[in-house]
């Protein structure tokens, strides 16, 4: 413990710092020292060209606390920019079954604090149950029995602790808060009778959640100065700026220094801000120039020649800005030895 | 003296999205766009840098089914007929702006661009594959490989024979293809369990990268943090973890690059601006507007959007890659002096961000290559194999399980909109062992039938379905994949097990589902 807390202070101290250097460019963050300031006037006057703060969407400050792989997530999308195409509903040949007839529950871990789980038990175990439990059966509430197992062989009745999540007869999966992170989890799904027994049916895998900040041990072959460590971490993180990895232990550092606005906003970058009228007009002109001649003749239009269709008629158009447009349309024949010119003028004002 | 090494690497994938049986298929569109705004640019620039003799390192991952697509007969005669479409509007485009000079000449430059890559397309036989693989050869990009279908490993760990059949296929797919085995893999999305790397190193695969808390959470604690990789323990598979702080420069749409005023706007498209009866030839046959990639206006920053200007927009890209470079030089002089050794610094990107969503992506990317190169001497361009050459003592720990997703772990793929997947997908993965271990030696029919089992499973397990319903918006599509791929699978099962496999039907989805021709089913163990 006490390493971590003097990591802490000396992350303490950097971010500290970081506060005052500009986002966008990189400081070293020693102490500062003359080849620092340097840096970071060289880094400003090269950062001038850097992205400009955005004029008419002022991000709220609370919005501005980026997510971890938000970004990543939001360009990923991009990827994917299609509008729906309004399909007939494809009639699906089958549905996926709803369960697949056996007693099961599977964990997962979405991250350093919750663990899923999904599971499904047979009818045909519900019914065993009934007859050897008969009445109490009813009575019985069904519950995920949550074993921390860590560093355990689990035997069933060794865990460190337990406790139990009441879930619904129709429910077959759960998000469970474990408030552990870097530690190891067990689920029974289960009956708890009304006299405090509980009756395991089925047995989850194990999982470990992952730890939420740097791990305690350090090599004794590759000893690393604390100093050093925390430095490079804030560095990992790009210059400390928020990120929710390392969450327990890079925010709550963090938390005593910035005052923290509400809880991090899941904002996209394209979120349409709530209340704001959208009420909206667009009007273009566009200018349609039509007509026909002979299928072989030539036909220029303000001096530039166009395509005919095999039945001799052509077809332009153009955006139209505000403004006159003088629009000679010649139509010389084949042989070249006649030539017609018709020129339409037409004048756009917009008010 | 060079004081450190910059690792940049594009992470090239998209999901197999491949419909026969439709004559057009709005999701092909991803490719389509994908080849013209992002691959294309990307090879054109590697000819330029190359032609003149820059030597110039990038790393590359191109996901087997990305591969499989820009190589696949049909998709390369749809991209031809898209592009040819895409041509001809653009020529149209160029007439109907004759009175807006402003806009004019963007519609000359976008029909350039895109004759430009029809010209590479045909260049190269269609494949472009070839490109990549010769920059590979002559020893200037190294290409590392990703899962199968992309599939997100750490929501595997509960049937690890469906991560090894992911990380095999995929194994093998690129020596078909490069002719050499790969050395490093990209694990889609980043996703690393620990463990994870024991598959990795049975397949013979030396690196793959995480995110930085990957490392950094790693037990023991890594001293040099992500400047430097680390071996797995146990496995000795090396490990490289991201740099968020060069990492943000580009990603973040609040700060990053990509966000100046200055660059082109994704989202005014013509195919949205312009007059229905116009546009209408060149958007989906069900009349939907849809993206065209002509694209007229700049960020601007605010709802009135000003023309697009390239020259500026391009001065602007160089502006950002000098910003870059200087800020790594001073990272890297920094983390010198302090390390004591030489950092290296991990900058990965989706590679489709380059061009697809950041237009000038690629002239950035160019620019930087060349100041690095010509304009300093702290930072040296390197690729993860080459380092590790050069720097074979490193730290072991074991790293931790993380993402470079939404929050760093697996809520991205694992939250109300897609956990549903999950039960299915790892009954789907038992039954796969079930057959590949009791099955081991069949021919035939039954062959052909685990085959194309394999194929729907690892189609099914695509990280993509998962992301697109997390997103919550334009869901059915990704969900229709899943099902429809885990229901083929789920018959070819059941067939299989009864002995009673339907020729017809299986030909017809060996002929939808036609990735990896040479699958071995054994794999899945």
């Amino acid at each position: 413990m006490a390493i971590l807390r003097k990591l802490k202070e000396k992350l303490k101290k950097i971010m500290q710092k970081e506060k005052k250097s500009p986002p966008q460019t990189f400081a070293p963050q020693t102490s500062a020292h003359p080849p620092r300031i340097l840096a970071e006037i060289l880094a400003k006057k090269i950062a001038k060209g850097s992205p400009q703060k955005r004029k008419g969407k002022e991000v709220p400050a609370a919005e501005k606390k980026e997510i971890l792989g938000q970004q990543e997530t939001a360009i990923g999308k991009t990827k994917f920019y299609t509008v729906e195409a309004p399909r007939m509903p494809r009639v699906m040949p089958q549905e996926l079954p709803e369960q697949y007839g056996q007693d099961k529950i599977v964990l997962q871990v979405r991250d350093p604090w919750w663990i899923h789980a999904y599971w499904e038990i047979t009818g045909q175990t519900y019914e065993r149950l009934k007859n050897e439990l008969k009445d109490e059966f009813y009575r019985a509430k069904r519950i995920l029995r949550v074993y921390d197992v860590s560093q355990i062989i689990f035997d069933g009745k060794n865990a460190h602790r337990f406790f139990d999540i009441q879930i619904n007869e129709g429910t077959s999966n759960w998000y469970i808060d474990s408030a552990g992170a870097g530690r190891s989890w067990c689920v029974d799904l289960g009956l708890l009778l009304s006299d405090g027994r509980f009756i395991m049916i089925v047995r989850s895998n194990t999982v470990c959640t992952p730890i939420e900040g740097p791990s305690w041990i350090t090599d004794e072959e590759w000893m690393i100065p604390e100093d050093m460590f925390a430095r490079l971490y804030g560095m990992g993180f790009g210059l400390g700026r928020s990120s929710p990895v390392g969450k327990g232990w890079q925010e709550r550092v963090r938390r005593a220094f910035i005052s923290s606005p509400g809880v991090s906003s899941l904002a996209s970058p394209v979120k349409k801000v709530p209340g704001e009228r959208k009420f909206w007009l667009v009007v273009n002109t566009e200018l349609i120039v039509y007509g026909a001649t002979e299928p072989d003749a030539k036909v220029y239009i303000q001096d530039r020649q166009i395509n005919l269709r095999h039945d001799g008629t052509f077809t332009m158009r153009f955006a139209l800005p505000n403004g006159k447009q003088v629009i000679p349309v010649k139509a010389t024949a084949s042989d070249n030895k006649e030539e017609r010119t018709i020129t339409p003028i037409v004048t756009k004002e917009t008010k | 003296m060079y004081k450190g090494y910059l690792c940049l690497i594009l992470h090239g994938h998209l999901p197999f999205v491949r419909h026969p049986e439709h004559e057009d298929f709005l999701e092909e569109d991803w490719l389509y766009e994908a080849i013209t705004e992002t691959y294309i640019p990307l090879i054109l620039t590697l000819e330029r840098l190359l032609n003149d003799n820059i030597d110039f390192r990038l790393t590359m991952s191109l996901s087997p089914t990305l591969i499989s697509m820009l190589t696949d007969g049909l998709l390369q005669d749809r991209y031809l007929r898209h592009i040819n479409r895409l041509i001809e509007l653009a020529y149209k485009e160029v007439e109907r702006t004759r009175w807006q000079p402003e806009f004019q000449h963007l519609a000359i430059m976008y029909l350039n661009n895109f004759c430009k890559a029809r010209d590479t397309f045909q260049r190269f036989n269609r494949n472009l594959i070839t490109p990549f693989k010769n920059f590979q050869d002559c020893g200037k990009l190294e290409i590392v490989t990703c899962a199968a279908t992309h599939g997100f490993l750490p929501l595997m760990d509960i049937c690890r024979e469906s991560i090894r059949a992911q990380v095999k296929v995929a194994v093998s797919h690129y020596e078909t293809v490069f002719g050499k085995k790969p050395r490093g893999i990209w694990l889609p999305e980043c996703g690393y369990h620990p463990g994870h790397d024991e598959i990795l190193k049975e397949a013979g695969l030396r690196y793959f990268f995480t995110d930085s808390h990957g490392v950094l959470h790693g037990a023991p604690r890594p001293k040099y943090g992500v400047f430097a990789p680390v071996y797995c323990r146990g496995t000795g598979v090396a490990c490289f973890g991201r740099d968020l702080e060069s990492s943000k420069q580009v990603w973040s749409s609040i700060d990053g690059y990509p966000g100046d005023y200055l660059y082109r706007e994704f989202y005014r498209d013509i195919g949205f601006d312009l007059d229905y009866e116009y546009i209408r030839p060149y958007i989906h046959p069900d009349g939907v507007r849809i993206n065209t990639g002509i694209k007229y206006f700049r960020i601007t920053g605010s709802e009135s959007k000003e023309p697009y200007n390239p020259h500026l927009a391009r001065e602007k890209a160089s502006e950002h890659a000098s910003n870059f470079m200087f800020n790594r030089e001073k990272q890297i002089e920094y983390l010198y002096d302090f390390m004591q050794k030489k950092p290296i610094i991990v900058s990965p990107y989706d590679a489709e961000l380059f061009g697809h969503w950041w237009y000038e992506g690629p002239a950035w990317l160019e620019f930087l290559i060349r100041k690095v190169i010509f304009d300093q001497k702290t930072i040296r361009l390197i690729t993860p194999g080459e380092y590790l050459l050069e720097n074979p003592r490193n730290q072991v720990i074991t790293p931790s399980l993380s993402s470079w997703g939404w929050k760093g772990y697996s809520e991205m793929w694992l939250q109300g909109p897609n956990d549903w997947i999950y039960r299915h997908l790892h009954t789907a993965s038992g039954r796969m062992t079930e057959l590949a271990k009791s099955l081991p030696h069949r021919d035939g029919i039954l062959r052909r039938a685990l085959k194309q089992a394999l194929r729907e499973l690892l189609l099914a397990q695509s990280s993509d379905w998962a992301f697109i319903m997390g997103t919550g918006t334009h869901t059915s599509y990704a969900t229709r994949r899943t099902k429809e791929h885990l229901l083929r699978f789920t018959r070819l099962y059941e067939d299989i097990k009864s002995n009673s496999i339907d020729e017809n039907w299986l030909c017809d989805i060996e002929y939808k589902d036609n990735i990896f021709p040479d699958i071995d089913y054994r794999v899945h163990q």
